[in-house]
């Protein structure tokens, strides 16, 4: 019987995932379990495995191929089943209407059973997007419809023959563009029915320097572009406040050492600073719930666990495991997580849930000769903490000088859920308890 | 006083047009003509011109109807007739343009519009004075042939682009001071009516702003019809001897004087001013001044066409007027449009774009590709096979720049290049179109695919 293997859907803003590897050949048997091919989605990599066993029939895509969500990206069967020559379409990806379209979408999969090479079926689309689709023997893979929940209009699918950027441009244009490596979809274009000419791509092209050095490309695609998309979404459309302060750090630097050979030999991992100041902060938010929100659409929600996002730097990117409540851990427990997170995030092995339902994001960047900076705010979340370094400073205590370890705390906030005095008392009272952490333990 | 939303002074083919879309986006219009609807494009101008051209051509082809093995014993033709024909399109012509302006419902008014700051305008025709009030205006005053102050003009007869059409009699000889489109166009008919034409032209070359390889053609092909052609002669003055008239002129030092018996002053046209005389509009040298919407220093007056220089062409001026009446109606229109050139001589030139010079002062990396007609299927066929096609493109990306053409139909054939360039089509596209063939037209996709090294018939 003939099995689907579709492109799984990792996160609620996936929507394309890019084939990184296949690991069986067409032919090959696939046990349950067993991996078949490797995609990357704007978090992660991750191994897609088996469902089923049997053997893997036909793969519709190459390694790089971006694929949608839920498309079917191979089957698997008997050697006596015959895969169509084109995959299934996609179902609709707004869950109300998988469920009300449920039987629908059973009599669909009896067809697929039956073998069907109708593989339109499943798909809302008007009579003449399927008599357009049918002519010009194509699928509705991938075509966006405009209809009333995603239904595919004649239109839709003429525009996604024609043109899958169903954007009008002259030869001329396109070529300037192709050649300056200008997205065509991202130009505005003037001309009649918004063509986008010469003009337009001149006015978008970047000033050019005259000097015309050989210079390395990297194209944002994977996860540099998940991480260019979400930080300029984040950076353009939160009002960022920045508060520094710094926190001496003798007592934390104390109760590191004291429990630094406890919990090792209960864990064999060594706390850090980073879980002390994970603690810190837990404990604060505790007492702060504003700065553990969440800003969705116009409502501003005051999140019940306090689940700390990690920001862990990897090759060419950024990704932010999070740590479930935090607030309820016992520090052995907390460096355990939040070592094994860091390790599986700089191996890229981090599963989706690992990296969902953070409420507030710690990025220490105190490793380096760094001590404030302007951390961004990893939404939905309205506040970020940069942690710089732990450096000794001369300090006035009691009318006198003496040196202390003083670490700087930068603390964003989206002015939009918290204002400035709160965020002022949450970061006031956070340097406090790491001044003296031992009410930590209170 | 009647009020109007659009104003707009001169019926010619800037005037006439504007007045027309305007009406079509819905403003009320007046226009207002004193002399011919559909001014001197129409009676005085391209019309009549390209009449007497295809009455040239007639005769061209009577004569050359033994190479087709076709004896014409005896033929002759009559002036009169001919202008009388001449006057017969003029008018069929100008009925359908009163017919379009009624039918619009423009309020036209006949008779010279003196217009003031304040937007009034008076027209005065005979005793009656009736003066008009408008939102907007449109100055489309149109040019008049430009007659420099030689000495002894005056005090003979000549003509002017204004009265050559309406000649009662071929001279024998014509002297044509001036080699333009106009003193060409009017060389090629009157040599085709028998008349001995010599051209005197004060630049290096003829028509001096077109394409190099184009102007050098024509002469070649012009003398060879025996019209003769002195570049580089300045007139120094005009005589009367025992009733013929004696052109002085001067060629490198040398003092030269031809006798004849007409003599046209070509050398080029100004602006009409009438009615605009004490307007305190700002003008820029003989033209007045406008920005990129056309309007003038002065707001709500536009002024389009002949009157502010640029390509004194017919359908420039009718560009202009819709884009000026876009502009009224609020509608954006950044466009910057191509006008094609057509001059109507035999052979033909027509051109559109920037010249090859022009291209490389502008800083393109340019590659030019000519392909001659004289292998031309069509034209050899017909007889009519000297002449060519250029494509002036830029190398990279294969931007077509210009298009230059020479040779028959080819005032028919530009619109293909101006079409490619509108659109932005590349000299790849162009390659890859099918022309038919056998067509005099298809020597444009042959110097597309010789441009790009893929030329069949021409490498």
């Amino acid at each position: 019987m003939l099995k689907e293997v579709f492109m799984p859907k990792l996160s609620s803003t996936m929507e394309v995932g890019t084939l990184l590897e296949w690991f069986k050949a067409e032919g090959d048997t696939v046990d349950v379990g067993e991996p078949i091919f490797e995609i990357m989605t704007d978090k992660i990599n991750i191994e897609v495995e088996s469902y089923e066993e049997g053997i893997l029939l036909k793969k519709y895509y190459e390694v790089d191929d971006e694929i949608p969500v839920n498309a079917v990206v191979a089957y698997i069967g008997d050697k006596n089943d015959v895969a169509p020559e084109t995959p299934t379409a996609i179902e609709a990806e707004d869950e109300t209407a998988a469920t009300a379209d449920a039987p629908e979408a059973e009599i669909a999969e009896n067809a697929i059973n039956e073998e069907s090479l109708d593989t339109n079926e499943k798909v809302r689309a008007t009579p003449a997007a399927r008599r357009v689709a049918r002519e010009n023997n194509t699928t509705f893979n991938g075509v966006q419809g405009s209809g009333p929940k995603g239904r595919i209009h004649e239109q839709d699918i003429l525009d996604a023959i024609n043109n899958k950027s169903n954007k009008l441009v002259t030869p001329l244009a396109a070529k300037i563009a192709a050649d300056q490596g200008i997205d065509i979809a991202e130009v505005h274009g003037t001309g009649s029915r918004g063509k986008v000419v010469k003009q337009d791509i001149l006015n978008n092209q970047q000033p050019q320097t005259e000097v015309t050095e050989e210079v390395e490309r990297i194209k944002l695609k994977g996860l540099r572009k998940a991480v260019a998309d979400k930080m300029l979404q984040n950076a353009q459309s939160i009002p960022h406040v920045t508060l520094t302060t710094d926190v001496d750090m003798t007592r934390a630097i104390e109760l590191r050492k004291a429990l630094l050979p406890v919990i090792e030999s209960q864990t064999s991992y060594r706390v850090s600073y980073t879980e002390i100041i994970m603690k810190a902060t837990a404990s604060t938010l505790k007492q702060h719930p504003r700065v553990n929100a969440s800003l969705i659409g116009n409502e501003i929600i005051i999140n019940k666990s306090i689940n700390l996002g990690l920001a862990v730097a990897v090759e060419d990117g950024l990704i932010v495991p999070s740590v479930a409540n935090v607030d309820k851990l016992g520090l052995a427990d907390l460096t355990t997580v939040s070592k094994e997170l860091g390790a599986k995030a700089r191996h890229n092995k981090l599963t989706p849930d690992e990296m969902k339902g953070s409420t507030f994001t710690i990025s220490n960047l105190g490793m380096y000769a760094i001590d404030g900076f302007t951390p961004i705010i990893n939404a939905p979340e309205t506040a970020i903490l940069g942690v710089g370094r732990i450096v000794e400073k001369a300090v006035v205590v009691d009318g006198s000088v003496v040196v202390r370890p003083i670490m700087v705390l930068s603390l964003s906030f989206d002015h939009r859920a918290i204002d400035g005095a709160p965020a002022a008392a949450f970061l006031t009272e956070l340097k406090e308890c790491l001044e003296n952490p031992w009410a930590l333990l209170v | 006083m009647k009020t109007f939303d659009l104003a707009i002074i001169g019926g010619g083919p800037g005037g006439y047009v504007a007045a027309i879309r305007a009406a079509k986006e819905g403003l009320s219009v007046a226009l207002i003509e004193g002399r011919d609807l559909g001014g001197t494009c129409l009676n005085r101008g391209c019309v009549p011109s390209k009449t007497l051209l295809k009455h040239a051509e007639v005769i061209e082809q009577i004569k050359d109807a033994k190479t087709f093995g076709i004896t014409v014993n005896d033929f002759s033709y009559s002036i009169e007739n001919m202008i009388k024909r001449k006057n017969k399109v003029i008018n069929t012509l100008k009925s359908g343009i009163k017919g379009l302006i009624k039918q619009s419902k423009i309020t036209m008014i006949e008779g010279y519009g003196i217009v003031s700051k304040d937007k009034t305008v008076t027209v005065t025709t005979g005793n009656e004075e009736e003066k008009i009030q408008a939102e907007n205006i449109i100055l489309a005053n149109g040019s008049k042939p430009f007659v420099p102050p030689f000495p002894g003009l005056e005090e003979g007869s000549y003509h002017t682009s204004d009265t050559i059409f309406d000649i009662e009699e071929v001279p024998s000889h014509m002297v044509i001071v001036g080699g333009g489109v106009i003193g060409l166009e009017i060389a090629c008919i009157f040599n085709s009516f028998g008349t001995t034409v010599e051209i005197v032209e004060m630049a290096d070359r003829i028509i001096p702003n077109e394409d190099v390889d184009a102007t050098k053609f024509l002469t070649k092909q012009l003398t060879k019809k025996g019209i003769s052609i002195r570049t580089g002669t300045k007139i120094t003055g005009f005589k009367n001897e025992n009733g013929k008239a004696i052109v002085e002129m001067e060629m490198n030092n040398e003092k030269i004087s031809l006798e004849t018996d007409s003599i046209l002053v070509a050398v080029g046209r100004t602006p009409n001013l009438t009615g605009i005389e004490d307007l305190p509009v700002k003008f820029d040298g003989k033209f007045v001044k406008v920005n990129k919407d056309l309007e003038s220093s002065l707001s709500g007056i536009y002024a389009i066409g002949d009157l502010i220089g640029g390509y004194q062409l017919a359908h420039a001026a009718s560009e202009e007027g819709i884009k000026a009446v876009k502009h009224i109606v609020g509608k954006e229109d950044k466009s910057d449009m191509l006008i094609p050139r057509c001059v109507y001589t035999f052979p033909e030139i027509a051109s559109v774009g920037i010249t090859e010079v022009e291209a490389k002062k502008a800083g393109y990396k340019v590659k030019v590709k000519k392909v001659d007609l004289a292998a031309n299927g069509k034209a050899i066929a017909s007889n009519e096979n000297s002449g060519f096609v250029k494509i002036i493109a830029e190398e990279k990306y294969g931007e077509i720049l210009g298009v230059v053409m020479v040779g028959p139909h080819v005032t028919e054939m530009i619109s293909s290049g101006t079409a490619f360039m509108h659109l932005e089509g590349t000299v790849e596209e162009l390659e890859n179109m099918v022309f038919p063939h056998p067509t005099v037209s298809e020597a444009l996709t042959e110097a597309a695919a010789a441009w790009m090294g893929k030329g069949i018939h021409y490498s």
